[in-house]
């Protein structure tokens, strides 16, 4: 499913984020990628979304060659993974609803379809109730449930997590890790990056450890060892 | 797809625009406010083209013939000046209008009442006032009367008199039209940056936006699209803004210059009227081209994400 060969990214002037990493994911698992900061954890998301590009090394999701992908294919790409950030990412000027329904409007979904795949995704995440609030009015467990429903739109058979929990307290941390974990059993790839031990104990599932941009471990059932 | 895209362009830049109602509305007043000063321009220019258009139409020659010469040999000069390119009116007052007009003028005077009425005839010749199409014309219109068969016609003409007016007219005018020109200029200038900077000023609050847009899978036209519609917008509404309160300002400027300008025809309302659409149609027209070019260079700054 997703495959890192010998990556390497370097920062100017030079500063290594990821060296020599080699990482393959298989379809439905439930990947943790964890490491101190500045270890490469979202080096390794920005390179799949295409942020960045690597300096070195090759970079597939699905069969899709993405090392030197184009400018105008990225918005395909961004299409075909759903992506979930630390700060939310969601558009302050519009609702739950337009939010969610913007990742299907930019693709150019037509109106009904819309009007019937969003208040099914917003059902998941458990938002049915609050489609006409804006942003600013939800609690932070809320908005990620937001920008969850927002990156399963598409159905997208990998879910990239960058510290999805980092702003938000237990009880809402909880809520999201089950809510991932569903999306899991559904059977969509998730690999979430972060550098919450309970959680990444707690979960029991593959761990790839990062340090100083090297892959330190890589273990099936793994637990948070830094 | 492409009308899909388009239209959700429009609504999401009417949703824009709303939502963001004060950035909105500053976005506009300021392109109002540059475009005010545009027309302001364009009522002084013409201002000072009607003022010295006033002064020229006062200008003209007036010819005294001699008075033995005869009605018919007039005519004949009257004719050959009307045929001239440059002569744009020649009036014809004979020598009794004159004497009747000299009378009426010196009624109240007795020594010449008196004078009058010792002299046995009419003292004087008949006229010919000469207007010229422009004052460049005059020199040429005096070429003509300085032809010896009307030379020896006329008593005396005073164009002379004219000409230091007309000399001082136009340098005035030309002084004029320069100096407008480069203000026009500067004028333009300034409006043109004002809102090229507004326009950016706004975007660059949406660069958050932008980002979050190009994450979740948008073209990059997709994201384009809504600013500059949002741009187009701001600019055609201070336009409709401009009309609505300029209009008022003509109509006082008007009743306030019209005892300046009176016995000539200045119509500040009818000139905007008259040229509506190159006025307002040329600002709708540069406006919507500045909003958007301003908003394309503001949004690519932010979509390489």
């Amino acid at each position: 499913m997703i495959h890192l060969d010998n990556v390497t990214k370097i920062f100017p002037p030079d500063t290594p984020a990821l060296k020599d990493a080699t990482i393959h994911i298989e379809p439905g698992e439930f990947v943790s990628i964890v490491g101190q900061s500045g270890s490469g954890k979202t080096t390794v998301v920005r390179l799949l979304i295409a942020e960045i590009p690597p300096d070195n090394g090759k970079i597939s999701i699905g069969g899709w060659d993405i090392t030197k992908i184009k400018p105008h294919q990225v918005p395909m790409l961004r299409r075909q993974i759903g992506v979930v950030f630390q700060d939310f990412k969601l558009l302050p000027k519009k609702t739950v609803f337009e939010n969610v329904a913007f990742a299907l409007q930019v693709s150019g979904v037509p109106k009904g379809r819309i009007a019937q795949i969003v208040p099914q995704v917003l059902h998941i995440v458990d938002l049915t109730d609050k489609v006409d609030r804006y942003p600013q009015e939800l609690s932070g467990g809320e908005r990620q449930r937001v920008a969850i429903a927002r990156a399963l739109i598409h159905r997208p058979k990998v879910l990239l997590a960058d510290e999805p929990t980092g702003n938000l307290d237990a009880l809402n941390t909880k809520d999201i890790i089950e809510l991932l974990l569903k999306i899991n059993e559904f059977g969509t790839t998730v690999v979430m990056v972060t550098h919450n031990k309970d959680i990444v104990n707690a979960l029991k599932r593959r761990v790839i450890t990062l340090d100083r941009g090297l892959v330190a471990q890589d273990q099936k059932v793994g637990k948070y060892v830094i | 797809m492409f009308i899909h895209a388009f239209t959700r362009g429009i609504i999401f830049g009417l949703q824009s625009f709303w939502r963001n109602i004060w950035l909105s509305v500053a976005t506009v007043f300021i392109v109002f406010l540059a475009l005010m000063s545009v027309n302001f321009l364009i009522m002084v220019n013409v201002i000072t083209d009607s003022a010295v258009g006033a002064v020229k139409d006062r200008i003209d020659v007036s010819v005294y013939f001699k008075p033995d010469v005869r009605e018919s040999k007039i005519a004949e000069v009257k004719t050959k000046l009307e045929g001239s390119p440059q002569v744009k009116q020649v009036i014809y007052k004979s020598s009794d209008d004159n004497l009747a007009n000299f009378t009426e003028r010196h009624k109240t005077d007795e020594k010449i009442q008196e004078t009058l009425k010792e002299l046995s005839g009419n003292p004087m010749g008949a006229t010919l006032v000469i207007k010229a199409k422009d004052l460049e014309d005059y020199p040429a219109i005096m070429g003509m009367l300085d032809d010896q068969s009307i030379a020896d016609l006329i008593e005396e003409r005073n164009f002379d008199n004219n000409q230091l007016v007309i000399d001082k007219i136009n340098s005035i005018a030309d002084s004029i039209k320069k100096i407008m020109l480069i203000i026009s200029a500067i004028f333009i200038l300034i409006a043109i940056l004002i809102v090229f900077n507004t326009v950016r000023v706004a975007i660059f609050t949406h660069q958050g936006e932008i980002a979050v847009m190009k994450l979740v899978g948008a073209g990059n036209w997709f994201i384009r699209f809504p600013f500059i519609f949002e741009a187009m917008l701001a600019g055609c509404l201070a336009v409709f803004a401009v009309i609505i309160f300029l209009y008022p300002f003509l109509s006082f400027a008007q009743g306030y210059l019209q005892s300046f300008f009176a016995g000539y025809d200045f119509n500040l309302v009818g000139y905007f009227n008259s040229n509506f659409i190159v006025i307002f149609g040329a600002q709708l027209l540069a406006i919507i081209i500045i909003n958007s070019v301003s908003a394309l260079v503001a949004i690519s700054k932010y979509l390489n994400v």
